[in-house]
């Protein structure tokens, strides 16, 4: 029997044993194995590898990373707080933003009506740390633990300036909803490399009482146009972890079996009437749906765990639902060979009080996203595991709202935004890209959301410009008509 | 028509200037190494098949050159290589100057041939990332040597009423379809299959025309029936079931893109079931397919559209709409109107004419100037961009009962009587005479015991300089409030009042202020307490936040006095919440007892009911804290406005409490406006209509000028409703008292009221433009409403509006709008459309299995007048769809998808079924036709943890109660950021864009839902109660029973051992374990059967969840 979760690999299984079983003496090709590949009536004309599900001829070039971390900060950190130190921002407090600077760019509804734009200094103090030499905030004590594993850039760009277009374009390449997402795009073109789990896997922070008031939406782990079985499936803090998971009260684990047989059984007895092999299917996909109901709680369960992990993703971790323990948990499922590990960890969207709240928001960052760094180096998986941490977009440089001494708020700002990223296939301890005075335009090495995500498929032994899938008469691709390798960053 | 006009001189002009400036693109110029060199086949390639029939262009060509030529050699002008569409005849073999792209009937000298076959300078090129495979290399070789007759592409010429096909085997063909279906399978040397059994027929069919499986009874009299048209008239019957409108409605809510939320970002509630009931109620008045969509398109712009027409042209609001803080309306209104062009292209005419948005299409003769010409027909909609704050956005339709229609009407002429009676001129000079002399009679506010008066006139002074307040940090602002100004704190001021308030236990004492909370949530508003957390003091604030709409909340006044919290305290809050909309002046008298009853509250100058919490304060509460505004210990401080803050050390009268929240304002508003009179009684106005939406103008800062109006105005306003609800000659006060309770009544039966959205027209249309790269601020040459030219042009007889648009779309000689019609009912058949790609009908879609047969199919329909019933029931009685779906594995392995129709199809059922026939099948359905969307069981938090939080619709799930839960599938609340889990598993759309197919996926993650979830698991109980009740006396016979309801036939011995020997395993487990058998059967909202065996129930709940998990029961068959 196949024995993946992935459904394309039981499909392949169960369809390479029907032909063992049923064309004896018929000599049958790879194109006609492809064709029953994919009876789902989409993608005819892709054939699946049977051992990983993913395309045939992927990767398309020996991969540096074989899976991906994906810590998405939903809410847009302010990059002038964080990574982007703008010592000379101090002059011009209370001034009014430039027009030579902002250049007639547009803005969002929210801000668009203030009559002026002054320039908001950061309140927070800036050193450089490790061989790199990098520039940190104090906001982020333990990123400076990391500096010189990761490489950071300041001068991502966006094209949208509100979150749901934004964050639907950084997580399918497309604003508007309806393209498959990073993952889906991820685990159709390669498959799964585990036995047990979903190939992608999505974690939620839950929200917590500083600002929940950001929405997610589950078009971000969708699949788009490709087949649902590529959309990414999310594992929850509370009840169970996957939906559907558990068996109902009172039925024991030796009664799903005797269930499971009988089923088995009698669709076997109906297979041999209709001879259609999706009946073969789903015979394995149930004992995959058996199996899952073991993995996945051993996934979840971190009391094995010793003493030196939790104070190393720091006391939350211990709180299922919190970034902390989503962390450690990516970790896990790192282990485990999930190919895409998405979180999303809201919280970020500082408009007004933003000392305040970006001090607290990164309280419950910072430790963890280091310690996922940490804690993969010395485990040797940050040599094939690409991590990261990335906004939809950046913050403005002019305050919203009131601006005095000590208190400020920040609008979206697409037009740069510092993320970071390390791991299987990018440079460590290096800084990429400067922007203007301002924080507000790129000066030296620009990336395009497209170039980010062409340069993360590339390090999973993607040719962006290759992986693509025929819908509505066109070719698709993750980074839809753009996209340019970063370079720089690649190690 | 000619679809030469394409080629312009002009453009080929252009073309040539491209050319000239870039020979580099130019990859067609003549190789003169390749001459007649053949490329040979590399290495381990197979030999291609030789062609045993003539090739046909439509079939085997031009897909061919399409998906691997057309981008560059296309009809996008921008991207065209070297001067060359290989899309255009004229262009393929045009004499070039001494060589030809083809030359009919000789492939070595074709250029085209050269190149493809070349091997350095081969074509595509390799940067295209497209290559053909040698079997296409050899079919174009092979194309042109036979000649190389083109064809136009199919879907674009109109279909011809093909004849009926020669057959062989007369005798199986039972209606047109099958000369069609079964010339093909001769030709290629196969034979139809038999006959399916009846029961699977039957079952087929019924899941097919009403979604929903035959009872057994229905399934033993179909069988006894031996009349040879048993199967027709069953099938009339199923096309008369209400459910008939239901099955089809299903996939006509993909196209439509229906859903139950607004899709972005904070996705709240919209109501647009009445548009899905007119569907359902369409279908199964089989209305014809033109007047089905003409009122779908445009019912709005019919001459005295009906009712029913207007909701119809709601199909075009279904689409996606946004309000997040800080987008751009005209942004997301181009969203909205693309949206609609793509859908109305791909559901009528299988068109991908979105593709057209950025730039002319690559693949099909549609300009870009042509898709925004499509585009202006749904362009002039009064629409705002940002909308749906509350639910539906304008344009709305209200549906009310003929109850709340008459009530309406009844309010309407009482609200006009009572205006009438209280002409604004005498009312106004009345208010203006009263205005200069009533200042001298108001009562002076209350004095004695006031001890701290915070007037908040632009200061934190105290009055009596006791108590000046400090600002710790922060700053404070002071804005018109109701007492002259006021304060505002942002949420981030704090500020110390020192020792005012210094209350305590056994003195009396009353606190009042005016109060306006800005944030969304509970608030707290003075406190004076110590820091610990089992704190000394007290604190006013509102809480218990209960939300009604778009930053609508209404709040309790909580009241806390501790000694030790929380144990030793009184909390006492106001019963009814205050609607947090404006300033409220809150007073709370306390009488020095210690006790909750010696708390009163007043809520603008009336005392209000309230409830107790705690009541057990031992101890005084007396503190030496300082009073402080908001809460600096919990989060956020005090979000909001504050005003007149007067601390007594004695109890006000109620008479005190009224002064200090009415009579004050008026003196206030007196002085203020001793010397303006006022020219109009804003209240006393009827109301004016709504504006029609304006896209493109974001908010612009007030000037100091239009605020200072704004603000005179509303003083106006406030002293003018003063006068009259306590000044006026008392038949005018009462006839405003009446006014302004008629009037909320009016809202509240107003919000009360289903509504659907509609289209409508723009009085004045806006205007549409050629959008740069698609972008909303990017605009090219303005546009005006048509319709592609490579199609039929548009009458000039019909209004360049919808309306015309529809009839265009209708118009018999339309090439695409039947075929693309009849191939979605037979996708809904089959599984896959005679065009496989359902939703593009253009060059790069698969050309159809049976193009004779689509066509014949299309013209037929036509023919018919648009007759959709007709046609369901001719494609279902065809002897092609009643061919039984066994099949060999050498069958299977030849045509795996069942393209050439030689068994009877076979696949799982479609998400909504999946559900209803667990359901129906267990007795536990609840068939009701329409209404409201529901809330089945769904597993907990799955909108919450999405969710932006409060206030708004559609953040939270409430589930419905009793027999809401067994709603069909359809009805389930569809939430597009959070689709239903056990639908979309089972490949149900998000809903967010029109699909036109679903895919069919086979997943482990359906196994769980299916074993797992709670509605299964009732299923199961339900259908083993069935069993028990109803199946007979035998395991045997309860056995046969289940099974037979589950797939409409008995099992045989095999299948029937394998049950019984479970249910004898499961039988001693849960006989031993009664404890587990009692929970499982309390899954479930109805309760379990107790007059049956706990354990034995529970041994059958699991064989029937057995039956209900196996493959032949979610599938059709």
């Amino acid at each position: 029997m196949g024995d993946s979760l992935t459904p394309e690999i039981s499909a392949a299984m169960t369809r390479r044993q029907f032909f063992r079983r049923s064309t004896a003496g018929i000599a049958i090709g790879i194109p006609a194995l492809a064709t029953l590949l994919t009876t789902d009536g989409f993608g005819a004309d892709t054939a699946t590898d049977p051992k990983t599900g993913g395309l045939v001829g992927l990767p398309h070039f020996p991969p540096k990373a074989r899976r991906v971390i994906f810590l998405h900060q939903s809410g847009a950190p302010s990059q002038m707080e964080l990574f982007d130190y703008k010592p000379n921002l101090v002059k011009w407090q209370g001034a009014e933003l430039p027009d030579s600077v902002r250049m007639g760019q547009r803005i969002t509804g929210m801000t668009s009506a203030q009559s002026s734009f002054p320039v908001a200094p950061s309140i927070f103090k800036f050193s450089q740390y490790g061989r790199s030499g990098a520039w940190i905030s104090e906001l982020l004590p333990y990123h400076t633990k990391i500096v010189d594993d990761i490489t950071i850039i300041k001068t991502v760009y966006s094209e949208a300036i509100n979150h749901d277009p934004a964050i639907t374009f950084l997580q399918t390449g497309f604003q508007q909803p309806g393209r498959p997402s990073m993952g889906a795009w991820t685990t159709y073109g390669l498959g799964s490399e585990n036995q047990n789990l979903p190939a992608f896997v999505v974690l939620i922070s839950q929200a917590n009482a500083l600002n929940p008031d950001q929405p997610l939406f589950s078009r971000l782990w969708g699949s788009g146009f490709l087949p649902s079985r590529y959309q990414g499936v999310k594992f929850r803090a509370s009840g169970d972890p996957v939906l559907y998971l558990s068996n109902p009260p009172g039925v024991s684990t030796v009664t799903r079996r005797r269930l499971l047989d009988g089923i088995g059984k009698l669709n076997r007895l109906l297979a041999e009437k209709y001879a259609d092999p999706e009946i073969d299917t789903r015979v394995a996909q149930y004992e995959m749906a058996y199996r899952m109901q073991t993995s996945v709680p051993d996934l979840m369960d971190l009391s094995k765990e010793p003493e030196s992990t939790f104070e190393l993703y720091g006391p939350d971790s211990r709180k299922p639902g919190t970034y902390a323990s989503n962390c450690l948990l990516a970790r896990r499922l790192a282990e485990r060979g999930v190919r895409f590990i998405q979180l999303y960890h809201r919280g970020w969207d500082q408009h007004n009080d933003l000392p305040r709240d970006i001090a607290l928001q990164c309280k419950g960052v910072d430790q963890p996203s280091a310690a996922l760094i940490l804690d993969l180096k010395q485990r040797g998986m940050l040599d094939d595991t690409l991590v990261v941490w990335a906004g939809e977009f950046g913050r403005t440089v002019y305050c919203q709202g009131k601006l005095t001494g000590t208190n400020y708020g920040r609008d979206h700002h697409p037009r740069c935004f510092s993320i970071w990223m390390a791991g299987g296939g990018i440079q460590r301890g290096l800084t990429i890209g400067k922007t203007d005075d301002y924080c507000y335009n790129i000066v030296e090495d620009q990336v395009h959301v497209h170039d980010l995500q062409a340069t993360i498929l590339h390090c999973l032994g993607i040719d962006h410009l290759k992986l693509t899938y025929k819908f509505q008469g066109r070719y698709f691709r993750l980074t839809d008509v753009g996209g340019f390798l970063v370079k720089k960053a690649l190690a | 028509m000619s679809r030469t006009s394409l080629d312009s001189p002009l453009r080929n002009a252009k073309r040539w200037r491209g050319f000239l400036i870039q020979p580099i693109v130019c990859r067609w110029l003549p190789i003169a190494a390749v001459g007649l060199c053949l490329t040979p086949l590399g290495a381990g390639q197979a030999p291609p098949n030789p062609p045993e029939k003539p090739l046909d262009f439509n079939r085997d060509i031009r897909p061919v050159l399409s998906d691997n030529c057309f981008a560059c050699h296309g009809p996008e002008e921008e991207s065209r290589q070297g001067n060359l569409r290989l899309d255009s005849k004229e262009s393929v073999f045009a004499d070039r100057g001494g060589y030809r792209i083809i030359a009919p009937g000789s492939s070595a000298t074709s250029r085209l041939y050269q190149r493809i076959s070349s091997k350095e300078k081969r074509m595509p090129p390799a940067s295209s990332g497209r290559s053909l495979t040698p079997k296409q290399i050899e079919l174009l070789r092979e194309w042109i040597d036979q000649g190389a007759k083109w064809q136009s592409h199919w879907a674009f010429d109109p279909p011809k009423h093909p004849a009926i096909p020669e057959i062989k085997d007369k005798t199986w063909p039972r209606n047109p379809i099958d000369y069609f279906t079964l010339a093909r399978l001769e030709a290629e040397g196969l034979k139809p299959s038999a006959e399916a059994d009846k029961a699977t027929l039957l079952r087929r069919v019924s899941f097919d025309l009403t979604g929903l499986p035959p009872a057994p009874a229905e399934v033993d009299s179909f069988i006894a029936n031996q009349s040879p048209d048993a199967y027709e008239k069953k099938v009339d019957q199923l096309l008369n079931s209400l459910h008939y409108g239901e099955r089809m409605a299903m996939q006509w809510l993909d196209l439509a893109r229906y859903a139950d939320t607004h899709g972005f970002h904070i996705d709240s509630l919209r109501e647009m079931w009445p548009w899905r009931d007119w569907v359902i109620d369409a279908f199964n008045r089989n209305m014809p397919f033109d007047e089905f969509t003409i009122e779908q398109l445009a019912g709005d712009l019919l001459p005295e559209a009906t009712l029913e027409q207007k909701i119809a042209s709601g199909f075009n609001r279904n689409n996606m709409i946004n309000f997040e803080g800080g987008a751009i309306p005209e942004e997301y209104h181009v969203e909205y109107v693309v949206d609609r062009a793509s859908t109305t292209a791909t559901t009528w005419l299988g068109l991908t004419m979105g593709c057209a948005r950025c730039h002319d299409h690559k693949y099909d003769p549609i300009k870009q100037k042509e898709f925004y010409r499509f585009y202006a027909f749904f362009n002039t909609v009064p629409e705002r961009g940002l909308d749906g704050y509350e639910g539906n956005a304008a344009p709305v339709l209200q549906l009310p009962s003929a109850e709340q229609k008459r009530q309406m009407v009844d309010l309407n002429q009482q609200i006009a009587s009572v205006l009438t009676a209280m002409p604004e001129k005498e009312v106004l000079a009345l208010r203006n005479e009263w205005q200069k002399t009533r200042i001298a009679t108001l009562p002076e506010p209350p004095g004695g015991g006031l001890v701290t008066h915070y007037r908040f006139n632009g200061d934190l002074s105290d009055d009596f300089s006791r108590y000046d307040g400090k600002l710790v940090r922060g700053e404070v602002v002071y804005e018109d409030g109701p007492t002259g100004k006021a304060a505002e704190f942002s949420g981030e001021a704090q500020v110390n009042l020192g020792q005012a308030g210094d209350f305590d236990v056994g003195k009396p004492c009353a606190l009042g202020l005016w109060v306006n909370l800005y944030g969304l949530k509970s608030s707290e508003v003075l406190q004076k307490k110590d820091a610990s957390e089992h704190w000394t003091g007290y604190e006013l604030g509102f809480g218990d936040v209960a939300y009604a709409g778009r930053h609508q909340r209404n709040l309790r006044f909580v009241v806390r006095l501790a000694a030790r919290w929380p144990d030793a305290a009184i909390e006492v809050r106001t019963k009814d919440r205050v609607p947090m909309d404006a300033a409220h002046h809150v007073l709370v008298n306390y009488d020095g007892s210690g006790k909750a009853a010696g708390l009163k509250i007043y809520v603008d100058g009336k005392p209000w009911e309230t409830e107790t919490v705690k009541d057990a304060l031992q101890g005084t509460f007396h503190t030496s804290a300082s009073l402080e505004i908001g809460n600096k210990n919990i989060g956020g401080l005090f979000q909001g406005q504050l005003g007149d803050l007067r601390i007594y050390t004695r109890t006000l009268t109620d008479t005190e409490a009224e002064n200090l929240a009415v009579h004050l304002p008026a003196r206030v508003l007196l002085t203020e406006l001793a010397d303006t009179p006022a020219a109009e009684i804003a209240t006393l106005q009827p109301d004016k209509p709504p504006q029609e939406a304006d896209i493109g103008e974001l908010a612009k800062a007030e000037s100091k000028e239009q605020k200072q109006e704004r603000l005179e105005k509303q003083r106006q306003a406030r002293l003018s409703e003063y006068f009259l609800m306590h000044d006026a000659p008392e038949r005018y006060k009462q006839l405003y008292s009446r006014l302004a309770g008629l009037r909320k009544e009016r809202e509240k039966l107003e919000k009360s009221i289903t509504t659907t959205m509609i289209m409508a027209e723009m009085s004045k249309p806006r205007d549409a433009f050629v959008l740069g790269r698609g972008q909303y601020d990017n605009k090219g040459e303005k546009v005006t409403p048509g319709v592609p030219s490579f199609l039929l042009p548009m009458s000039r007889d019909l209004p360049p509006n919808r309306l015309g648009l529809a009839k265009w779309i209708l118009d018999p000689s339309n090439p695409l709008t039947a075929r693309v019609v009849v191939n979605q009912y037979w996708q809904q058949y089959f599984g896959t459309g005679i065009v496989k790609t359902a939703e593009d009908f253009g060059s790069q879609g698969e050309p159809p299995s049976h193009p004779e047969l689509l066509d014949w199919l299309a013209t037929e329909f036509v023919r018919s007048g648009w007759d959709v019933k007709a046609m369901q029931r001719l494609i279902v009685t065809s002897a092609t769809y009643r061919q039984s779906s066994r099949a060999s594995r050498e069958l299977i392995e030849r045509d795996p998808e069942n393209r050439l129709l030689a068994r009877g199809p076979r696949f799982r059922l479609p998400a909504e079924l999946v559900r209803d026939n667990a359901l129906a099948v267990s007795g536990l359905l609840n068939d009701k036709i329409g209404g409201p969307s529901v809330y089945p069981n769904q597993p907990k938090g799955l909108w919450e943890e999405m969710a932006f939080g409060e206030g708004y619709s559609g953040q939270s799930y409430a589930q419905s109660s009793s027999s809401d839960l067994y709603r069909r599938g359809m009805y389930t609340v569809w939430k597009r950021t959070v689709p239903p889990p056990s639908l979309t598993l089972f490949d149900a759309p998000d809903r967010e864009k029109c699909t036109a197919r679903r895919a069919v996926t086979n997943t482990p993650l359906q196994a769980l839902v299916l074993l797992n979830d709670p509605t299964y698991v009732e299923a199961s109980r339900a259908l083993a109660v069935r069993a028990l009740h109803n199946g007979g006396k035998s395991d045997r016979a309860r056995i046969d029973f289940a099974f037979k309801l589950a797939t409409a036939r008995t099992p045989n011995a095999q299948e029937q051992a394998v049950l019984l020997s479970s249910l004898r395993e499961f039988r001693s487990a849960y006989r031993q374990d009664q404890a587990n058998a009692s929970k499982l059967l309390s899954v479930g909202e109805t309760k379990a059967d107790s007059t049956l065996g706990a354990g034995e129930l529970a041994a059958w709940t699991t064989v029937a969840s057995m039956i209900l998990n196996l493959d032949e029961t979610i599938t059709k068959q």
